[in-house]
């Protein structure tokens, strides 16, 4: 030790800076940008001295957009909404079934058990689009195309998997004699699970609420095609901003801090569950 | 590297030494926890040494030091007169198995224990041969073509220990060697690996929380607890002549009755006062007259406060001015303990072989001031052992 | 009829069958001992009485109700586990009351209760702990209140001092009869500790191959084992196991021709306890000379490793005392046998033998 430790410090500082660097930049750019106006946005060379400006912030609020071409309709705030109500919905519903399910597949071995568990985990790698073509021809004939049910339904291959596999990992980490001796105490089943499983797992759960959350809000291709501008989500009404004008970046950028934040401030308040969850039910599942 | 080019060049001149030496972590924390504090242990070449203590108490941390896996906070680790603090641990020429066992899983047992022998280019043959003697000794040589997962716990142990034993290396470091041995196999096994390590004088040092496995094994044994070395001795002065408090409890099984006493003086007569739980007279013991025993009359005083102990197999049964009533009594076959309450104090005594007692009834016991020990109150040191004061060579 | 029967009971997981045929009597207030060597299925058998795990085949009967498929919560049983198995969300106070809850006791029975056993057990000073906040030793008590607190009839406990260290388990060997004594209750102990199950049990029933194969007061199990796999497992040092084809009763035994009388002819394996192998430094008649390889103590005896002329090893034992009079590296010893204190069993069917009826060791009729 003792001589060494010196410079290895100061290197473990520069390296660990240039990659803060790296990931957090385009991040802190974008922030700015969300303050300036087209015109400054797009001067070259650029440069981070500009006069700030809420207009786009103004913009998204209010719902209008005053660009060259005239006055647009935007409806930033209802896909904000939608967004939430997508997310939290989607979530809820997944929680509701995958906690359950996790629980069964950590305690019970059954006929085809694995391979239930790893085609649910199979649909995380399957390219969406795959199924999008046909889901959108079968959405439609069942008058499910653009319904927050439709979207719901089709947000449970993203969320569902998750959740089912992160919590069934902190399920398997529960010793069997905890719950043994619950019910030895006299109390049933459903109690032991409600009473004993569920709280013992809860940073688990709460891990994988957070990333199915995450998952949800970003998620894009499925909200594109099934859904109509009245129950699009954030992500898909960016697109808006693409006018035949031109493009609005100071607009995306701040839409892009506006939707961003609800997510940023869940996973900070949660960072310690969602390290824990990863590393822990992600990595044993 | 060579084989048997280590740190020892000299083999039978060699004594490992450990001066001082400390361990501490995160040293520029708010809270740095020493591990291990000013541990001084001279080891002679050949001797079997055991490191005893609960979890924590910084044994595995001295072995880890010992074998360079852990860096030496302050102190010396000498060899000889080589200081070997700085050496990366495949310089050091050691053999050691982990507490993990650490078998390579791709490899069957067979190539898992000649390893190190073929590595450094040891004759095929010869290896074979090395490879049978020490799975015979530990019975393992039905299981040379498995590979380490198919094999039970108690197997992978001994499977790990057979690694570290066929080594030519200048000192075996053992982590906890036979804590998964099977319990069938455990008295011969010990009894044979003493014989294998005395016979080839291989200079050892192994960890262990069990006080009946270091007994059974070493030369002498550290006693450490909270990083500090309590007592390094051999087997039976730790049984005879323990240092302290801490020690004398924790060595033997049954343990050490212990009682917290008073002395009392009556002219010429010297005696103690043994209290049970609640504080109250238990129980009183006379020691030897003014001339017997000169020693205790000097030092001890009347009404001090001290520890006082008997070990079990010491209590005279059956004989002697003490009348106490038997509560529990347990044959296990070659010994039987019996509990017995003297006042409201309990006092575990041994027999060999069969006692005949039953619970309930009275019987006369002594306890021989010989085998009385006695400790200082407040420091925990001890004061005398069976009337001779603690501090005679020590 | 017994408290607690079980009857033709097997276990199967996958393939691999831990029970088979398994039949237990257990009565009323005793204290039985299971004793095995790990994997004999004693958790196991343990976990089908609770029923936490179905039998495959048999019955189970606790008091005069067949529960061979009852639910766990509904067979009011108390059971320890030996990892303690505590709830880690509730405090120690919260764990003991748990079984009393779930009985739906009102709130002062279950302080009352609770505060009884704590104070039976010594942990009343912890119970506002969390269950990570408590010792080794206290956690291995609050597991043992929270089976005792609703006064079952029927106990089970899976080798509870086996993850506590030697002292405290030494400790709880003497403490337990009286604790469980108070709890008046018919008691199931599982330990792979023999010196635990002859501290402890009224009887023992040693678990080995799917089944018992010996149940017995404890000395009588020590003294007169029915197989030799038992006498191997009971007993520290290991007992000795030898063949030896007897004629008329003689045979030989490194080189002396012993004698016991009544014994008949054929193959016999011969048990022959370490503590009944007498070692001294000079010869006697009728002695053995032997190596002294090693000697190990043992608590208050030692262990003496010995060698035969012909390369055989037999483990004897003795006192603390007697071992200290081999010097160190001192190696040539004579070892005396006592042939009247030699085991006998069938190699074929591996059954005890008592060839002449006579009583083996003392030791049985001790009590």
């Amino acid at each position: 030790m003792g001589s060494d430790s010196g410079w290895k410090r100061v290197l473990r500082g520069v390296l660990l800076t240039i990659v803060a660097l790296f990931f957090l930049f385009p991040i802190f750019w974008v922030f700015l940008m969300s303050f300036q106006t087209n015109e400054t946005i797009l001067r070259i060379p650029p440069s981070i001295v500009f006069e700030p400006t809420l207009q786009n912030y103004v913009a998204l609020i209010s719902g209008k957009l005053v660009s060259n071409a005239g006055v647009l309709e935007i409806a930033f705030m209802k896909n904000l909404g939608n967004s939430l109500i997508l997310s939290v919905v989607s979530v809820a519903l997944s929680l509701l079934l995958g906690v359950p399910a996790a629980y069964a597949f950590a305690r019970f071995k059954f006929r085809l058990g694995e391979d239930i568990a790893f085609t649910l985990l199979s649909f995380r790698f399957a390219p969406p689009l795959l199924v999008l073509l046909p889901l959108a021809l079968y959405f439609q004939s069942m008058g499910l195309i653009d319904t927050y049910f439709g979207l719901i339904w089709v947000y449970q291959l993203i969320t569902l998997p998750l959740i089912l596999w992160i919590v069934r990992g902190y399920f398997e980490d529960i010793s069997e004699d905890i719950e043994y001796a619950y019910r030895v105490d006299g109390n049933s089943w459903l109690r032991t699970f409600l009473k004993i499983s569920v709280p013992l797992a809860r940073p688990g759960i709460a891990a994988a609420m957070l990333l199915a959350f995450i998952f949800a809000w970003n998620n894009f291709v499925f909200a594109l095609i099934l859904a109509s501008a009245d129950k699009q989500p954030v992500t898909v009404g960016a697109l808006a901003f693409v006018t035949a004008s031109g493009i609005q970046y100071g607009q995306i950028a701040a839409s892009i801090v506006l939707s961003v934040t609800p997510t940023l401030l869940l996973a900070l308040y949660a960072q310690r569950y969602l390290v824990e969850g990863l590393s822990l039910g992600a990595v044993k599942g | 590297m060579l084989a048997g080019s280590g740190w020892m060049e000299e083999r039978s001149m060699a004594e490992l030494v450990l001066d001082s030496v400390t361990k501490v972590y995160n040293p520029k924390s708010r809270h740095p926890v020493t591990a291990v504090d000013r541990v001084d242990m001279p080891i002679g070449d050949g001797e079997i040494i055991g490191l005893l203590g609960s979890s924590g108490c910084g044994k595995t941390s001295t072995l880890r030091m010992i074998a360079g896996f852990e860096s030496v906070s302050s102190g010396e680790i000498r060899v000889g007169e080589r200081v070997i603090n700085n050496l990366p641990p495949a310089r050091r020429n050691v053999a050691m198995a982990f507490e993990g066992y650490a078998l390579y899983p791709p490899l069957r047992i067979r190539d898992n224990i000649g390893f190190a022998l073929l590595r450094d280019r040891h004759p095929a043959a010869e290896v074979a041969r090395k490879v049978d003697e020490v799975t015979g000794l530990l019975e393992i040589g039905d299981i040379l073509d498995r590979y380490p997962p198919t094999i039970s716990a108690g197997q992978q142990q001994r499977s790990s220990l057979a690694r570290a034993l066929i080594r030519d290396a200048d000192a075996f470091l053992l982590d906890e060697p036979m804590s998964q041995l099977e319990p069938q196999l455990r008295a011969i096994l010990r009894a044979r690996i003493k014989d294998w390590l005395i016979t080839r004088k291989m200079t050892t040092v192994f960890v262990t929380h069990d006080q009946t496995e270091a007994i059974a094994l070493a030369d002498r044994i550290a006693v450490m607890e909270g990083g500090i070395l309590q007592q390094f001795a051999t087997p039976n002065d730790l049984k005879e002549r323990p240092a302290n408090l801490f020690v004398a409890s924790f060595i033997g099984e049954p343990p050490m009755n212990i009682y917290t006493a008073s002395v009392y003086r009556d002219g010429d007569r010297l005696g103690l006062i043994a209290e049970d739980q609640a504080g109250n007279e238990a129980f009183r013991v006379a020691l030897p007259g003014e001339d017997a025993a000169p020693a205790p009359h000097r030092q001890l005083r009347d009404g001090q406060r001290v520890h006082l102990g008997v070990r079990p197999h010491r209590v005279r049964l059956g004989e002697g001015g003490l009348l106490g009533r038997v509560t529990s009594h347990h044959w296990l076959g070659d010994q039987t303990h019996i509990g017995i309450e003297l006042g409201n104090a309990l006092l575990i005594a041994v027999a060999h072989g069969i006692f005949e007692a039953r619970a309930g009834s009275d019987i006369a016991i002594a306890l021989p001031a010989t085998s009385l020990h006695i400790f200082d109150h407040d420091s925990e040191r001890a004061l005398f052992h069976g009337m001779e004061p603690a501090e005679r060579a020590a | 009829m017994s408290y607690l029967e079980l009857h033709g009971v097997a276990k199967r997981f996958g393939k691999e069958t831990v029970l088979e045929g398994l039949d237990l009597a257990v009565e009323q207030g005793e204290r039985l001992v299971v004793f095995g060597p790990s994997g004999s299925g004693k958790t196991v058998m343990l976990r089908l009485i609770a029923g936490l795990n179905d039998v495959d085949e048999g019955t189970i009967r606790i008091g005069d109700r067949e529960v061979t498929f009852e639910a766990p919560e509904r067979r009011g049983l108390g059971m320890a586990f030996q990892n303690f198995a505590l709830y880690p969300h509730m405090s120690a106070f919260d764990n003991i009351a748990s079984p009393l809850r779930a009985r739906g006791e009102s709130m002062t029975e279950i302080r009352r209760r609770v505060t009884e056993v704590a104070d039976l057990l010594k942990i009343g000073h912890v119970l506002e702990h969390q269950p990570k906040a408590l010792s080794n030793g206290q956690k291995q008590r609050t597991s043992l209140a929270r089976a005792l607190a609703p006064k079952p009839p029927l106990l089970l406990l899976d080798d509870p001092l086996r993850n506590v260290d030697a002292k405290l388990r030494y400790e709880m060997r003497l403490e337990l009869p009286r604790v469980l004594r108070q709890a008046a209750a018919t008691v199931l102990y599982v330990t792979q500790d023999y010196k635990e199950a002859m501290a402890l049990g009224d009887r023992v029933a040693v678990l080995d191959r799917h089944r018992v194969s010996q149940i017995d007061v404890p000395d009588t199990i020590y003294a007169r084992p029915a197989t030799p796999a038992i006498a191997r497992l009971f007993g520290d040092p290991t007992i000795n196991i030898l063949e030896r084809r007897l004629e008329g009763g003689r045979f030989d035994l490194f080189g002396q021709d012993l004698d016991i009388p009544g014994a008949g002819s054929g193959e016999r394996l011969l048990g022959i306890r370490p503590e009944h192998i007498e070692v001294s430094m000079e010869p006697s008649a009728g002695s053995i000379p032997v190596v002294l390889d090693a000697v190990t103590p043992l608590n208050v005896r030692a262990v003496l490793l010995l060698k035969t002329r012909d390369g055989h090893e037999l483990l004897a034992s003795c006192s603390e005392e007697e071992a200290a009079r081999f010097p160190r590296g001192h190696k040539d010893v004579h070892a005396t046998i006592d042939p009247a204190r030699i085991h006998l069993f069938d190699p074929g069917s591996g059954r005890r033998l008592d060839a002449s009826g006579q009583r083996l060791d003392g030791g049985a009729e001790h009590g």
